[in-house]
């Protein structure tokens, strides 16, 4: 019989070779929601089911290994992130306010946060900078800065083999 | 017609139209358009295209998502596929362009190997027989467009292994 111990190590490993399939697409970060997702598709027919909850203890056990992934809340879930990217809180409550729409606009930053420009054009340039947020210069109206890691069309996507492949270094 | 074809997520994700500004990340939006490029002309067995008809081909211009990729960046993509062997200019202008989903000398390598294992080195074949011929049906070379055969050709025969030459009817090739 395998034992508690076993099975969230099992599931640690999986997590994580989720987040680095995935990481060249969304810069390391990704939602709750995906990385269940994904970790269900790969554990087959005859695997055990692991809930939300079960990730999050899986998680909160390799933190204590020492192998960081830190979780970012986000509207009622989480958003995890797996490489160590320079995040502060200013950062995180931009990444808060994408989980609506999958993007963000300077004006919006200006609205909820009531932040000047300046502040929120840098912390958008650093989400930028990170990797973690691409810009649309077509959006109507103002420039639209989109999280690869929220855009809710990946869900349905398998990791196709040869990403995977391509993306472990 | 073509096949449905898949296109792949970063096509429905808004700012892959937009050159990214980040080093890093322009790296993989350039890696990502050249492969959709490719794939794309190797499906509809397109061989050739002038940067006008790219601008209003599907390919980058996605009417559903009101994305188009502008003509700068286009150009930007072009060059990525020109370094890496997939593209030539058929013009000065660079209005037009002949696109290889396989570089030349891939394609020599290949129809190098099928001379080689059919025994037929120091047979001459016209143009045509290698590419339209019963003995090619086979063979993923069948059906190549002439110019990127040309250019396969010439590929080998800059490595000795061929050599053009004039036919009757056209044109034709020797192993060695």
């Amino acid at each position: 019989m395998l034992g508690m111990g076993d099975f969230y190590y099992k599931l640690g490993v999986q997590i994580i070779d989720v987040c680095l399939a995935l990481k060249h697409r969304n810069g390391g970060l990704i939602t709750l929601e995906e990385l269940h997702q994904q970790v269900l598709k790969g554990r087959g027919k005859f695997a055990q089911d692991v809930s939300q909850d079960n990730l999050i203890r899986a998680m909160k056990k390799l933190k204590a290994l020492g192998t960081g992934l830190g979780n970012i809340p986000v509207g009622d879930t989480y958003l995890i992130q797996s490489v160590p990217a320079e995040l502060n809180m200013d950062h995180i409550v931009v990444l808060q306010l994408e989980e609506k729409n999958g993007y963000v606009i300077v004006s919006d930053i200006k609205a909820s946060l009531k932040w000047e420009m300046e502040q929120a054009q840098q912390g958008l340039e650093h989400l930028l900078k990170e990797g973690l947020a691409w810009l649309d210069l077509q959006a109507p109206g103002e420039a639209h800065y989109w999280l690869p890691a929220l855009f809710t069309d990946l869900y349905s996507q398998e990791i196709i083999a040869e990403e995977a492949r391509e993306a472990v270094p | 017609m073509a096949m449905s074809f898949e296109w792949p997520w970063q096509y429905r994700f808004p700012p892959f139209f937009t050159l990214q500004p980040n080093v890093d990340t322009r790296q993989k939006q350039l890696g990502a358009w050249c492969s959709l490029v490719l794939s794309f002309c190797r499906l509809h067995k397109q061989s050739s295209m002038t940067v006008m008809e790219a601008q209003e081909s599907p390919l980058f211009n996605n009417v559903k998502l009101q994305r188009k990729l502008p003509v700068e960046s286009i150009q930007v993509v072009l060059e990525e596929l020109r370094k890496k062997g997939n593209l030539e200019w058929l013009d000065k202008n660079k209005s037009s362009f002949l696109i290889m989903w396989r570089r030349p000398e891939e394609w020599g390598k290949l129809i190098y190997q099928w001379v080689s294992r059919s025994g037929q080195n120091n047979s001459v074949f016209t143009f045509y027989e290698l590419t339209n011929g019963e003995d090619t049906e086979d063979e993923e070379f069948h059906g190549l467009d002439e110019a990127t055969l040309l250019r396969a050709l010439q590929a080998l025969q800059q490595e000795h292994k061929a050599e053009i030459i004039t036919v009757s009817d056209g044109r034709g090739v020797k192993f060695f």
